[in-house]
């Protein structure tokens, strides 16, 4: 099974999927792309490598017992699909703490916002293949038990349970 | 757009569960009117559907016609905007309800933020 963990930046999937217990083969895809050079150029303004999805996708090809760690994963086939949310005041403190660029912390809290990547998520994959974890106030080992739960079939899909809209 | 008329700019946040409609003046910083799908549907499952959206729509489009407003440009935010099968089709249906309201649409700006770090995608088919 291939199971993709995405979400907005600062919404913890590098943290929680480096603490999960599981048989699959977690992979870390900003690495992949960035030691394998899979890039299509450069994108100056948000400082920011533009990856070339087809030649991850190519390069992942044949590969089924993976765990796929990245806010592009849902762009790549998956048989689930985790979106990791986080409320968007808190995803700008973890931001801060990690150190990212004002512009940066501001386009990625607004994007949390407006649900972009949950909606890309069900866009591409649908309902059924969708969920849908709430991180905010929530230990990064809470999330990795849940990605288990998906991982072991015992969650149902879920996208559009939280709203942040208060926040625009 | 001739001489006399008045222009606003029309925000539409567009969002998975909700849509947004937000109408200023032309430099964005005086609010004239604003709407969202709580407001016009009582079920939260049907906020962001195109039908809340043309019930806003109509609504704020007389509310700022009565304010003076002639047309709008509109400033797309959100995925409710760039995809025709997605679930938060409010976008596309706002616009086209404000135009049947009688507000003249200028030009429509797709300015939906892209989630980044040390990677970003290459960018969605536009609007
Ligand atoms: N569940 C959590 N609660 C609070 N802070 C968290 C949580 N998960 C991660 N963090 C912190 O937030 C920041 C972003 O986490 P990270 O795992 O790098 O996110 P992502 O890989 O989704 O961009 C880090 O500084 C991390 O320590
Ligand atoms: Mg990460």
């Amino acid at each position: 099974m291939r199971v993709a963990v995405t979400g907005t930046p600062g919404t913890g999937k590098t943290t929680a999927t480096e603490l999960l217990d599981t048989t699959l083969d977690v992979i870390h895809l900003n690495d992949l792309i960035t030691d394998a050079g899979l890039t299509i150029g450069h994108d100056d303004d948000r400082g920011s490598a533009i990856a070339d999805l087809d030649a991850v996708r190519a390069r992942l090809d044949g590969r089924t017992d993976i765990l796929v760690e990245s806010h592009l994963a849902h762009r790549i086939p998956a048989d689930r699909v985790v979106v990791l949310r986080c409320h968007p005041e808190e995803l700008e403190q973890r931001l801060a703490d990690r150190g990212e660029s004002e512009a940066s912390i501001t386009e990625n809290a607004e994007s949390e916002a407006l649900d972009v990547i949950l909606s890309e998520a069900v866009d591409r994959h649908g309902l059924d293949s969708v969920y849908e974890i709430e991180t905010t106030e929530r230990a990064p080992e809470g999330v990795a038990a849940e990605i288990k739960s998906v991982i072991a079939g015992t969650r149902e899909p879920a996208a559009g349970t939280v709203s942040y809209t208060d926040y625009l | 757009m001739a001489e006399d008329e008045t222009w606003g700019i029309a925000h539409v946040h567009a969002s998975f569960n909700n849509t947004i409609i937000t109408i200023t003046d032309q430099t964005g910083a005086e609010t004239i009117a604003k709407s969202s799908g709580g407001t016009v549907v009582k079920q939260n499952r049907d906020e962001a559907s195109p039908y809340a959206a043309m019930q806003m729509a109509e609504e704020i489009a007389e509310d700022v016609q009565a304010q003076g407003i002639d047309g709008v440009h509109v400033r797309v935010r959100g995925p409710g905007g760039n995809q025709q099968t997605n679930p938060g089709p409010g976008a596309q249906a706002t616009i086209r309800a404000l135009a049947r309201a009688g507000l003249e649409i200028g030009r429509i700006e797709d300015v939906t933020p892209i989630p980044h770090d040390g990677t970003r995608g290459p960018k969605n088919a536009g609007f």
